[in-house]
């Protein structure tokens, strides 16, 4: 067996691009992420790092190029299929749900894994045969969410259980982040940094295999990017997961990402080991602006 | 039965148990206020629009959707549930008494309102709650608006004058076995994970897409449930009045239940049931202060029906200077009512002590 057979990647971008109106706000973007990579994506303000995460997650449908979630081509798929395929996010300015409690933030997502009466993959063989039971399949798969709610209002064992284990599970997130002592404070309550770290266990209750994590580190004093870093990894292993990172956090990034890619203007100008990133002139231009002023500037001082 | 025997119960009769429960309770006070003619009338009235604010609440409160159309899925629900009970007018079922075949088929016309109304909640929610923002409210407007403007124009369903002849079958012991329904279904939806998810939904819906929670059918699933309920009050408010015509079903009555449910406060059950108490209340309590006040002048007490509508836009403006989250926020009374009390409580004996 070859390697890639082994480890197949989870998340795979093969030259996506996106246009708004005449603006080229992604060319050609190309990623790969398998269990256990730590990528990075950096780049100046503006250089297109959360559009890219748009498009990966469904918020946007690529103009071009293709999106594949654990080996299924995902483009035009809506956020909460892509959610249910294994990619998570969290977002680069806070999006909990602000008057629901820490833990019931973690429930929400904890719910998504829900079981159909009749699952997707076999609708789609059905659907593959021309058969006429595939709309039939639909329909039931649509009238089991009413069945689900039928089951809340009877309050029948299964839900009970069910209620109870996604209550255990989000114990067990918050437990992991370090939330467990804000357990029923309203979210909108928490301080900052535990915000962020609040939206990392939400996006971990969707049981993702990769994890889009847009500017964790955003808003935190040193020691707190410190114990993020080290929190990171800690999750990498835990969870066996893929991780992608925007962060301009330059120290952060390069301490983490075993490979890295830089944004500018919608188009990849480098990628690579965080060394041969900061030492590729095209980046040190696009973050410095031309290398030459910004020699002179250091040579006058 | 002790807690023990509870847990020994089957789970259909534990879900059901509150149902059972308030069986029992309502024959009591239907055998006590059965035979007060106005009372019942009254209570049905009341009953009638807490079951329509209370179902409103899960679309605009715990969704965080605004449906301003709540009448048109009433008329639907009280113009078919009326044309099936005169269908069946003389039908009585074999081996029965006949109050237990009226209200048998009383409940079977219920049945018809309310599938019928959540049949149109499931035609106009589809299109419409796909798209963000006000296109709810733009539609479900537009849909009230075109069931009253129908309904005007269809002989068979009495044009402009309306539908008269249904039989009375509704009861006390009915209205309020469905308000109760209505109250439990909200809450346990509420207190479930898939109330959570609603919430999630009107607290961000972009990030409750991301953690994979189906946005467009969450919202369409609450929207039936609560057309469902306001087709319910419908039919049973063609049973208790002696006609019905579309002037009961305009826009003013879709705002009347908005009222209700932001006053209460949008998300709150039993905010939703204390405003609807008082504020059907409220105009017939002025109505008889009217009468106290003009004598023998009758005209005035005509007058409380027109003013009605500037009085509930004054105490709305009232309520959104006062406590714009409404009497109980996105809380439940017995959330809310301990604070307020235990606040209260220690600031009064302080100057004493």
């Amino acid at each position: 067996m070859t390697p890639a057979t082994v480890n197949p990647p989870l998340l795979e971008v093969r030259a996506a691009s996106i246009q708004f109106g005449g603006l080229k706000a992604l060319t050609g973007f190309n990623l790969e992420i398998r269990q256990g990579d730590l990528k990075g994506l950096i780049g100046p303000n503006g250089a297109g790092k959360t559009t890219a995460f748009n498009v990966l997650t469904g918020v946007y449908r690529p103009t071009s190029g293709d999106v594949f979630v654990a080996g299924q081509r995902v483009n035009g798929k809506l956020p909460h299929q892509i959610n249910r395929l294994g990619l998570a996010r969290t977002f680069q300015n806070i999006r909990l749900f602000k008057q629901l409690s820490a833990v019931d933030n973690v429930k929400v997502a904890c719910l998504a894994d829900s079981r159909p009466l009749v699952s997707a993959e076999r609708v789609a063989a059905l659907r593959r045969r021309g058969s006429a039971l595939a709309r039939l399949g639909q329909m039931l798969d649509a009238t089991n969410n009413y069945y689900d709610w039928w089951r809340a209002l009877l309050l029948t064992p299964g839900f009970l259980r069910e209620e109870e284990a996604v209550t255990r599970r989000a114990d067990e997130l918050l437990e992991v982040m370090g939330l467990a002592h804000r357990r029923d404070e309203e979210a909108a309550s928490l301080p900052y940094g535990e915000q962020r770290r609040l939206e990392i266990a939400r996006a971990l209750g969707t049981r993702p295999r990769v994890l889009l994590l847009d500017e964790p580190a955003a808003g935190m004093n040193t020691r707190e990017k410190s114990d993020l870093m080290v929190l990171i990894r800690k999750l990498r292993d835990q969870f066996s997961l893929g991780l992608l990172v925007i962060e301009h956090d330059m120290k952060l990034v390069m301490g983490i990402c075993e490979q890295i890619t830089v944004l500018d203007h919608g188009e990849t100008i480098a990628y690579g080991t965080p060394e041969a990133v900061r030492a590729d002139p095209k980046v040190v231009e696009a973050y410095l602006g031309e290398a030459q002023p910004a020699a002179a500037a250091g040579a006058s001082r | 039965m002790g807690a023990a025997s509870a847990k020994t119960m089957p789970y259909w009769a534990r879900g059901l148990a509150p149902l059972l429960g308030a069986l029992a309770v309502l024959a009591m006070l239907q055998w006590i206020f059965g035979p007060m003619h106005f009372f019942v009338y009254l209570s049905s009235l009341v009953g009638v629009n807490v079951i329509l604010a209370v179902s409103l609440n899960v679309v605009n409160g715990m969704t965080g959707q605004f449906s301003i159309g709540h009448a048109g899925f009433m008329a639907v629900g009280a113009y078919l549930s009326g044309l099936f009970s005169l269908a069946v007018k003389e039908l009585n079922i074999r081996g029965l008494p006949a109050t237990l075949s009226d209200q048998l088929l009383l409940l079977a016309a219920i049945g018809v309102g309310g599938v019928a109304a959540a049949a149109c909640g499931f035609l106009v929610g589809l299109p419409s709650l796909r798209l963000k923002g006000d296109y709810l409210a733009i539609v479900t407007l537009g849909f009230g608006e075109i069931i009253r403007v129908v309904v005007q124009n269809t002989e068979t369903l009495g044009g402009a004058l309306g539908l008269s002849g249904i039989p009375q079958r509704s009861s006390f012991y009915m209205v309020w076995l469905w308000v109760f329904v209505t109250v439990l279904v909200a809450r346990r939806i509420a207190g479930s994970s898939h109330g959570r998810s609603l919430w999630a939904i009107r607290e961000d819906e972009v990030a409750a897409e991301a953690m994979g929670v189906d946005t467009t059918g969450y919202k369409v699933r609450s929207f039936v449930v609560s057309s469902f309920f306001a087709g319910v009050a419908g039919a049973l408010f063609a049973h208790f009045v002696p006609i019905i015509n579309p002037g009961s079903f305009t826009f003013v009555k879709s705002m009347e239940v908005v009222v209700m449910v932001v006053a209460g406060g949008l998300g709150s059950t039993t905010g939703a049931i204390v405003a609807a108490v008082c504020l059907t209340l409220l105009p017939e309590g002025m109505r008889s202060l009217f009468l106290r006040l003009g004598g023998e002048d009758a005209s005035l007490a005509q007058k409380v029906d027109q003013i009605r509508m500037p009085i509930y836009g004054l105490l709305l403006v009232l309520l959104m200077l006062v406590r714009p989250q409404g009497l109980f926020g996105t809380r439940e009374a017995w959330d809310v009512l301990p604070k307020w009390l235990s606040r209260r409580g220690p600031a009064l004996k302080g100057p004493v002590a």
